[in-house]
């Protein structure tokens, strides 16, 4: 049995086993999730000793050199003169799923966790959980484009229900919102995904496939198809192939997200409950980072190269504009929200400069901030669940009352702002470091980039350290009185249990780096060696 | 490499290693133990007296003999590696001497500065994490190590600075002290970016070492060429800003050097060791080790400011009432001083005014410090309310606290630069060589030199006034509260100790066998290019025995002020206002700067609602009308069309119910019609 199959499908597998075990069993599903996410995190360690690093194991857009491939033939319908339908179930990972793929096992172990608040509907919520888990896996693993978006979709579906049944006041809004972005992003993927497919031939069978690696390779477009690279078809007079790329790139910006396409988060995050939030900001947030490196720059080299400089100033706008509505923020959740755009604008940034440094250090700040930001909404989380408020302006002096906690919030602050010897310092200097070069390299992007994002690490050390002193610092003084005073105990065990983990892998790849930097290296050096063609 | 000397840079790397770690160790440590224990004092101190003792043996054996550079790969990113490793020459080693023979006195004195505090336990973690970032800091040999320790020191700089944490002011004040720190970061990450970009490399051995990459670069036409690749000459000078960003932050430079005075809200103990002997060097250090960078219109930048710096730092402590503030800004301005030297080309200098400022600058702080843990005693044990820093206060504390004022007056005259300390041999060799690079340029080079003597007599009357009025005079307090009673004295032996180490380390003999000529001091001459010429003018005679003659002047003009007349400054002229709102600089950063930035965050975040959100909205409100408009249409129209159809069936289906009634008479009846019907219609065809 391929390892990978049972990595996406164990959570439906205890999934099921929930929603048949009656509801009188109902404090049993935290644990049976518990034990779902542990079996996977334990699997994907276990896939990261036995990955294969190296020049042969690059991955991207070489087959063969996708590790624990499985390929079924799914759906194969033979059409007659139309050719023949191929569906496979495709999954591979190279260099830069598995680091993502690990992160958010553990991230799914925390946010389990985390979902120890969840008080009511049980086993509607922990079936949706799980059934997010998989997804979500299951994304990081596709190499089949049907696949891939059949995974993309089914996370919609519980994110909805996690958001709008168990979310704050205004969770039915939160979750249409949410819902009609990435809805709006994923319906036009589907007319790309269809007509990549009428474009493609697989070479060995002759028929149309999904296969995102064939994408890759400008000689399985049939002649005069319409994503041809040859072929240069236009839609609506504009280049076929850059109308598929910016699509494509719509869907996946709205969920890193991208300003301008980025005001249903601060609203999702609000209204979620916290385990949500950790995997909306952990992971979901990711899943935008990795389609704009494996679909757009996979499947779409040449557009992408052309609209770097777009790209890179969309990152760079992000970085800017997150940080300043960061620091405007009253909501403690809000402002991390913020802050998550602005930190995912460096993401985009080092894609858009498609050199190493910047790839590389584009995916590890995915990692880092994996961690970090599921650790800053755990936090929020804790404070939120004493007291129902989150107003900054409400607090004072927390650092008297909730010493550990104060702790761990520093911990997570520092980290973010990109302290040395946190994860985050390595990202984001590698990003800029590769913007910078890429202007010698490649010529994408303007030199000037790097400076402008290099700004947005200034503000982030205001907007944490301002909010700090205001909550943190100072006499302490509570809108709630005594009432919250004693609501207000510092956290518990199971609490630090939760934090530890997440302060830990901050610190270790912070010390380092190279634990994702090797694995990922080859296949960055791949994908910058297909770029450059 | 030969075996042998492969071997001593193995032996002086693994000592510097663990030079370096044993704060660490002992912060890892102190973190673990439990409040009520107050060990962690002893650990701390042990671990550097322990470092100090390793990074001694190390100066010893590199000093002047031997260059190590070893290094480690730390991790691949892309095709690029990253080294982590050690880079010992002079400059490297003196400071790793330097830092924690500075620190140690300091541990001891915090032992019984900080007993009291019930955060005992934290201090010893946060100092020692402090003593491993500084050591590290000085010793890595890449940029992105150096990069990391930088901020690494000023992140405990932030801890200790916002030590007592329940204080407002403190709390403002390490904030501003971080992200004031973060400017210079940016511009220092900035520089290495540009470095790296220019010579693919984080290196500091290949970057500045001697025939390195920078050193055989050159900008022509435009272009800033290294050995392999190019750039725009533009980004060489954004290097030097960043660097200069960088030096300016930490060594609080105008326009970054506001966060320094404010930093005093740290305890005292933390001011001496990192906020005026170690952390705040380090960005003179910076401008050591990326001295090959700079071209001589560059150096000429850091003159001026540096000089700047130091007379307008200077001209505020004249007229400062709280005693940390005025140590403060005399940091700032000696800073200057530093800084000025390397923009002259006194490379030597500057390093060696770096080392001989540590000593006495820190000896003045925990001055302060005795004296104020004692106005404070005053000041609980009769309950007053009274600010324990202001030296309006005080007076004719010479007898209450006799070791205190002899150290204080060593510090002092090693601060004003006169005969017989440690301060003479550096400050002069300073200004000589200011008014020999400034020979044959154009007038407002003159200015200078010119403002570093300013400066320096400047100094000599704000030290003065420092020292006359805290420990001349008679106790100004008991004029506004007679009758209280004054237990004080100089303290234990944890106070003795390291005022005696520090006051005999800031006279001359420590640093040279020859009291007046600081061409001979051997510190100097570590940093000399060997072909440097000696004693070549007038220069070298004249200033020492003017600045000399002027000072004691000055002084005694103080004393004569202050102690005699009781001297009182206009408060409204202008220049007395300017000096004490310190140029009004915080002033304008907060009206302009700190406003501005909040005022565009609140106006994007209103954008990000009410434009952006509301597109949004908008959107979602227009699909809305349209979804109202074809479920109106769906109702109305066609809905409605089906309904008509039904009700039409049913209409005539009611219709024909009627013949269905069951009567067999009806349903004769019926026959009939339709049978007379067909009839009818059969005649009329």
């Amino acid at each position: 049995m391929n390892l990978l199959t049972i990595l996406i499908f164990i959570p439906i597998v205890f999934g099921a086993i929930i929603l048949l075990l009656p509801s009188s069993l109902r404090a049993s599903f935290k644990y049976i999730t518990l034990l779902a996410t542990l079996i996977q995190f334990a699997l994907s360690i276990w896939i990261y000793l036995d990955f294969k690093t190296g020049a042969g194991f690059g991955g991207v857009n070489h087959e063969d050199q996708f590790q624990f491939v499985q390929k079924l033939p799914w759906i194969h319908l033979d059409l007659g003169a139309m050719g023949a339908m191929q569906i496979d179930y495709f999954v591979g990972i190279d260099g830069i799923s598995l680091p993502l793929l690990v992160m958010t096992t553990l991230v799914m172990v925390i946010a389990t966790i985390a979902s120890w608040e969840i008080t009511s509907n049980l086993k509607g919520f922990f079936a949706l959980f799980l059934l997010l888990d998989m997804a979500v896996i299951g994304v990081f693993c596709a190499l089949d484009f049907f696949l891939f978006y059949l995974f993309y979709e089914l996370m919609l579906l519980p994110l909805y229900f996690l958001i709008g049944m168990w979310g704050g006041v205004r969770r039915e809004y939160a979750a249409i919102k949410f819902f009609l972005y990435t809805l709006f992003g994923s319906v036009f993927m589907l007319l790309v995904m269809v007509g990549l497919y009428l474009s493609v031939t697989d070479p060995v069978t002759g028929n149309h496939t999904f296969n995102i690696v064939q994408m890759m390779n400008p000689a399985n477009y049939s002649e005069g198809s319409i994503f041809s690279v040859a072929a240069q078809q236009t839609i609506l007079g504009m280049p076929a192939r850059l109308v598929g790329f910016v699509v494509l790139f719509i869907a996946f910006a709205i969920k890193v997200p991208v300003v301008p396409l980025h005001t249903w988060l601060p609203v999702a995050h609000v209204e979620a409950p916290t385990p949500v939030s950790i995997i909306l900001a952990g992971v979901l947030l990711k899943i935008g980072g990795y389609g704009i490196i494996r679909i757009c720059l996979g499947i779409f080299p040449e557009v992408a190269a052309d609209g770097a400089f777009w790209l890179g100033l969309l990152g760079v706008v992000s970085i800017l504009y997150g940080a300043l509505n960061a620091l405007a923020q009253r909501d403690l959740k809000r402002m991390i929200a913020y802050s998550s755009v602005s930190h995912m604008g460096f993401v985009l940034l080092g894609i858009a400069s498609q050199t190493a440094e910047g790839i590389s250090g584009a995916v590890l700040q995915m990692i880092s901030h994996g961690f970090l930001s599921s650790m800053l909404f755990y936090l929020v989380g804790v404070v939120y669940n004493r007291v129902h408020d989150r107003d900054i302006y409400n607090f004072r002096g927390l650092g008297s009352i909730m010493p550990r906690y104060t702790a761990f919030v520093m911990i997570a602050f520092f980290a973010s702002l990109g302290l040395p010897g946190f994860s985050a310092f390595v990202a984001e200097a590698f990003t800029l470091a590769g913007t910078f070069k890429s202007s010698t390299t490649n010529g994408l992007l303007p030199y000037w980039m790097a400076i402008g994002g290099s700004v947005g690490i200034l503000l982030s050390a205001a907007y944490f350290l301002w909010t700090l002193q205001r909550m943190f610092f100072g006499q302490p003084l509570l809108k709630g009185g005594e009432v919250w005073r004693t609501a207000l105990h510092d956290i518990n065990f199971r609490e630090t249990a939760t934090l530890v983990p997440l302060a830990i892998m901050a610190l270790v790849l912070g010390i380092f780096p190279s634990l994702v930097l090797d694995v990922a290296n080859g296949s960055v050096l791949a994908l910058v060696e297909f770029l450059k063609k | 490499m030969i075996p042998d000397q492969a071997h001593t840079a193995h032996i002086q790397t693994f000592h510097t290693v663990v030079a370096v770690v044993l704060p660490l160790l002992a912060a890892v440590i102190n973190n673990f133990i439990p409040n009520k224990v107050k060990i962690t004092g002893w650990i701390s101190t042990i671990a550097i007296l322990l470092s100090a003792a390793f990074a001694i043996s190390v100066f010893a054996a590199v000093w002047n003999t031997t260059t190590v550079h070893t290094q480690q790969l730390w991790f691949t990113i892309g095709a690029t590696k990253v080294y982590a490793g050690v880079w010992l020459n002079n400059l490297s080693v003196m400071m790793l001497a330097l830092v924690p023979v500075i620190a140690l006195p300091v541990h001891i004195y915090s032992m019984a500065y900080m007993r009291e505090d019930e955060r005992f336990n934290r201090y010893f973690t946060y100092l020692s994490f402090f003593c491993f970032s500084m050591l590290a800091l000085v010793v890595v040999d890449s940029t992105v190590l150096l990069y990391a320790f930088w901020e690494l020191v000023g992140f405990s700089s932030y801890l200790l600075i916002g030590f007592w944490f329940t204080r407002d002011k403190a709390v403002q004040a390490n904030k501003k002290a971080f992200i004031m720190n973060r400017i210079g970061d940016i511009g220092l990450l900035s520089a290495i970016i540009i470095l790296f970009a220019q010579y693919g490399t984080f290196d500091l051995v290949q970057l500045f070492g001697d025939g390195g990459l920078v050193s055989r670069s050159v900008i022509e036409n435009g272009l800033w060429v290294a050995p392999a690749g190019q750039l725009p000459a533009i980004w060489q000078y954004v290097a030097f800003w960043g660097i200069f960003l960088g030096m300016a932050a930490k060594s609080a430079q105008f326009p970054l050097h506001t966060w320094l005075p404010d930093a005093m809200e740290g305890p005292t103990s933390v001011s001496a060791l990192i906020h005026a002997a170690t952390m705040v060097a380090a960005g003179v250090f910076l401008l050591g080790r990326a001295y090959p960078l700079f071209t001589p219109e560059e150096l000429s930048v850091f003159a001026v400011i540096g000089c700047f710096t130091a007379f307008m730092a200077a001209s505020i402590a004249l007229t400062q009432n709280d005693l940390k503030r005025i140590l403060a800004y005399s940091t700032i301005s000696q800073l200057g001083f530093m800084v000025l030297a390397m923009g002259v080309g006194a490379y030597a200098s500057s390093l060696f005014h770096l080392a001989t400022h540590a000593f006495f600058k820190c000896l003045l702080f925990l001055v302060a410090g005795i004296v104020i843990h004692e106005m404070q005693h005053v000041k609980h044990e009769n309950h007053l309310d009274i600010d324990p820093q202001n030296i309006l206060y005080m007076g004719g504390l010479r007898k209450k606290l006799p070791l205190t004022f002899i150290a204080a007056v060593v510090g002092s005259l090693a601060l004003i630069g006169l005969l017989f300390t440690s301060g003479y041999l550096s400050k002069d060799g300073i200004l000589i060589q200011a008014f020999e690079w400034a020979e044959g340029k154009a007038w407002y080079f003159q200015l200078v030199p010119a403002g570093a003597l300013l400066t320096s007599l400047l100094t000599a009357f704000y030290v003065s006034r420092l020292i006359v009025k805290v420990f001349f005079g008679k106790f100004r307090l008991l004029d506004v509260h007679p009758g209280i009673k004054l237990h004080i004295s100089d303290g234990g032996w944890n106070y003795k100790l390291p005022l005696v180490l520090l006051a005999l380390c800031s006279l001359f003999p420590l640093f040279s066998l020859h009291p007046w000529l600081y061409e001979h001091a051997w510190l100097y001459q570590g940093f000399l290019p060997s072909n440097h010429l000696e004693r070549m003018n007038i220069y070298h005679t004249l200033i020492p025995i003017g600045v000399n003659i002027f000072c004691v002047m000055v002084v005694y003009l103080a004393y004569a002020m202050y102690v005699k007349r009781n001297y009182v400054a206009h408060q409204n002229s202008r220049l007395f206002k300017l000096s004490y709102n310190q140029w009004y600089i915080d002033a304008f950063y907060n009206k302009v700067i700190v406003n501005s930035v909040l005022a565009l965050s609140r106006l994007l975040y209103w954008f990000d609602r009410t434009v952006i959100d509301g597109l949004v909205n908008l959107l979602r409100n227009i699909v809305g009308e349209l979804s109202s408009l074809a479920q109106w249409t769906d109702r109305y129209i066609v809905n409605g069309i089906i309904y008509l159809i039904t009700v039409l069936v049913r209409r005539i289906g009611n219709l024909a119910r009627l013949f269905q009634g069951g009567k067999v008479q009806y349903y004769l009846y019926s026959m009939l019609a339709v049978v007379l019907l067909v009839f009818i219609f059969k005649l009329l065809i």
